[in-house]
């Protein structure tokens, strides 16, 4: 039998080198973590989207919007139970890398399609008594220190205000969602103050870039999206209806290698960290080498050695790995704070993403401390001892 | 006197399964590294090279590109006529051009889905105001007709994109007749009649106003009048910055993401070249002790330790390089989230970032070495003999 205390001895032994092999696994582990979680973050729309959701954009950009007579018309489609329409307007605060994402839409309508929007501050009334009101997700309100009843001036990249320089908003009230088909920085503000202010530029009231459209309980979602594409095959501009998903999905296949190019450093990473377990491991075995033959000398089993061998590299790397796992955890509110937090606000470090860092770590420890077990186990007593240390 | 240089070659040569195993921890990382600069490199390559300073773009205040900009068309159109800074042809005509500048769904070749590819409405102006435009197959669409020319980067990845298909816009079909190469980011775009695009896509604006400017004028002093100008305010910028300005985002991203794994990575390479470092010198103390007691000085024994982790560092981040190396050139893709709109661009392993690597490894190699070097030149001669 290995004893625990004789693995722990000889790691205590060299201190030094147990330290630096355990480091080098918690930043490495730590970097697998951080890498998986911005991959969630790309994906986290498509994990939160809801099946009885679709969303209707022009079947031909993502820059051209809809006319606004089309809601009424889909609202007489069988299986649509309410439709909410979103304008992207892209406003930031200040300065133009103060940015989040913000749409012009229906106070009503919205809470009715996306019903994981709760508030936590202020008043859904008040915001539909105030047509300059808006709400704002918890984590826009965090990061500019806004507060229920104060007014926020932000500039449109897109649609001028109607005068001065910056549209006037007043914050209604704050909101969580409770899944990630909403993201914790975005604001809603009302259509009418929208449609209002940029009338008088265009000459005509705006169109919108998306509806969201809820089915009725028992609808049949293939035939609704088939019937509201055919209904505008003519023009006057065509529509592609999805589903949530695969709205959601479109952002994702946008970013196109990212995610990949991410997963495939996170795969140099563990490569790097391997060898480098490897060679400690090594060299922890020609340190050894006489040890193992008094073992052996003493009747250890081959296979006691080998496991002698092999527990102190599982020791090490599963330690280093779960600390570099809890580093991933712990430093997630920190690192959401920085620009990170506002580029990819979906940031998660999931329980799938700890498990397969942890067991990772343990796949290292396996295959560092696969050679110098076997080297262990062949090993004759007489060789290792004439070994001079 | 200092301890030769051979001694440390010979000596990372003979413990050789660790030292190999070293200059691939090493490489790994730095191909890691060199991989993500070169792309990040050949992003902004796409952007930074090819704008001509006296060729500016008019934009609505605000707006910081294009596609976020809008004029109506009579605003600008009367912009481009009666703004005496704007250079002329040989016929006196204006050198400018109203564009409209929007994006198509397309999928994207090899099954790899949906993307939104730029297309752009141009006038007559827009091919003279590019740098190195020329037409390469088939041959420029005609004014006033449903017909469209692709970049030379849409041909391989983008799906329906390749002369004699069609583009369908909304309800109206449009022809590829020919396929164009430019400095810069329109070889990713479809480029079509500035009149037939708006129609199509129902536009009924200009997005913005491309001209080349007279010689000789003041931009400060142009940019701040067209500013403040009573009727129509426009935002002022040259070619080189409008296209800088498309970087901000995902130059940003990937420059974050670039120092987070330098740093990262770096510090495990830093782990592993020193726990290298500690068993050459635990290997080598009856050496060092023979070298002291044969008068080598404490600092010769450091500075051949920092030499020889120097010499690691180098030889991982060569192999590093040699590893990164076929990344080179080779096209990838993106969406850029400046315009909202796919960006192709290649890896480029520029001398830049060659350099940067080289920097990198030989700072991981110092690091790493630091304290072995430091521990070697502290060792007492007797002490160190007495060790086999």
């Amino acid at each position: 039998m290995i004893s625990l205390k004789l693995v722990r001895r000889n790691l205590l032994k060299h201190k030094m080198r147990s330290a630096l092999t355990i480091a080098s696994l918690v930043v490495g582990i730590f970097l697998l973590c951080v890498l998986r979680s911005l991959v969630v973050a790309i994906e986290s729309g498509v994990q939160g989207a809801k099946r009885d959701r679709l969303v209707v954009q022009s079947a031909v950009s993502l820059f051209v919007s809809l006319p606004l007579n089309y809601q009424a018309k889909m609202e007489e489609v069988p299986g649509v139970a309410k439709i909410v329409k979103w304008q992207w307007f892209g406003a930031y605060w200040q300065e133009p890398k103060n940015f989040f994402a913000n749409f012009a839409t229906d106070p009503d309508a919205l809470f009715d399609v996306f019903p994981e929007i709760e508030i936590v501050e202020g008043s859904v009334e008040e915001w539909r008594k105030d047509r300059r009101g808006c709400i704002v997700g918890d984590k826009i309100a965090e990061e500019y220190h806004w507060k229920v009843g104060q007014t926020i001036p932000l500039i449109s990249a897109i649609f001028p205000p109607p005068q001065g320089d910056t549209w006037e908003f007043t914050v209604s009230a704050i909101y969580r969602p409770k899944s990630t088909a909403i993201d914790r920085r975005t604001m809603f503000f009302q259509w009418e103050y929208f449609e209002k202010g940029v009338e008088p530029l265009y000459g005509e009231s705006p169109g919108t870039g998306t509806y969201f459209l809820r089915l009725a309980p028992g609808a049949d979602q293939n035939e609704v999206m088939r019937r509201i594409e055919a209904m505008y095959e003519n023009g006057p501009q065509r529509v592609t209806c999805s589903t949530e998903a695969a709205f959601q999905m479109q952002f994702v296949t946008m970013m196109g290698n990212i995610p990949t190019l991410m997963m495939s450093i996170g795969t140099g990473v563990l490569i790097a960290i391997a060898l480098a377990c490897v060679n400690t491991m090594l060299m922890a075995f020609r340190d050894q080498a006489h040890d193992v033959g008094i073992m052996k000398a003493l009747g250890f089993t081959d296979g006691g050695v080998a496991g002698y061998m092999l527990s102190q590299s599982l020791f090490l790397c599963l330690l280093g790995g779960l600390l570099g796992v809890a580093l991933a955890k712990g430093s997630q509110p920190l690192l959401m704070m920085g620009p990170m937090g506002a580029m990819f606000p979906g940031y998660d470090v999931t329980n799938r993403t700890m498990v397969i860092a942890a067991s990772l770590s343990a796949a290292i420890g396996l295959v560092a401390g696969f050679v110098p077990a076997l080297a262990a186990r062949r090993m004759r007593s007489v060789d290792a001892l004439r070994s001079v240390e | 006197m200092l301890v030769p240089l051979a001694y440390n070659v010979r000596s990372i040569f003979v413990r050789r399964s660790a030292t190999i195993l070293t200059l691939l921890g090493i490489g790994a990382t730095v191909t890691v590294l060199t991989g993500f600069l070169a792309l990040r490199a050949g992003f902004r390559a796409v952007y930074t090279q090819g704008g001509r300073s006296d060729v500016v773009y008019f934009l609505r205040p605000g707006a910081t590109s294009e596609g976020q900009s809008s004029f109506p068309r009579e605003r600008a159109d009367r912009l481009v006529k009666s703004t005496p800074e704007i250079a002329q042809d040989a016929k006196g005509a204006p050198l400018a051009a109203m564009e409209i500048y929007n994006a198509v769904r397309r999928q994207k070749a090899r099954g790899a889905g949906e993307t939104n590819v730029p297309i752009r409405g141009v006038q007559p102006a827009s091919f003279a105001l590019r740098e190195g435009f020329r037409v390469v197959a088939g041959r420029e669409f005609k004014f006033g007709s449903d017909e469209v020319m692709v970049g030379t980067k849409l041909i391989d990845r983008i799906q329906g994109c390749g002369l004699d298909e069609v583009i369908q816009l909304n309800t109206t079909p449009f022809r590829v007749v020919g396929v164009f190469e430019s400095a810069g980011a329109a070889p990713s775009e479809i480029w079509g009649d500035y009149e037939r695009i708006g129609v199509a896509l129902a536009v009924p604006w200009a997005n913005s106003i491309l001209a080349r400017l007279k010689p000789g004028v003041d931009l400060k002093e142009f940019a701040s009048r067209i500013k403040n100008d009573k009727e129509n305010p426009c935002k002022v910028m040259t070619e080189p910055e409008y296209l800088e300005a498309q970087t901000n985002a995902l130059g940003t991203m990937l420059a974050m993401v670039g120092v987070i794994l330098g740093v990262v990575m770096g510090v495990a390479a830093i782990f592993t070249a020193m726990n290298t470092m500690l068993a050459a010198l635990a290997a080598r103390t009856h050496e060092i002790g023979i070298l002291l007691s044969v008068g080598f000085r404490p600092l010769a024994i450091f500075v051949s330790f920092l030499f020889e982790a120097l010499l690691l560092g180098l030889l991982g981040g060569a192999i590093g390089c040699l590893l990164a190396l076929p990344l080179n050139g080779i096209e990838t893709g993106t969406t850029n989230w400046d315009t909202f709109t796919e960006i192709a661009f290649s890896f480029r392993l520029t001398p830049d970032v060659l350099v940067t690597a080289v920097i990198f490894s030989l700072a991981l190699g110092l690091f790493g070495g630091a304290i072995p070097a430091f521990r070697a030149a502290r060792l007492a001669p007797t002490e160190a003999l007495r060790r086999r």
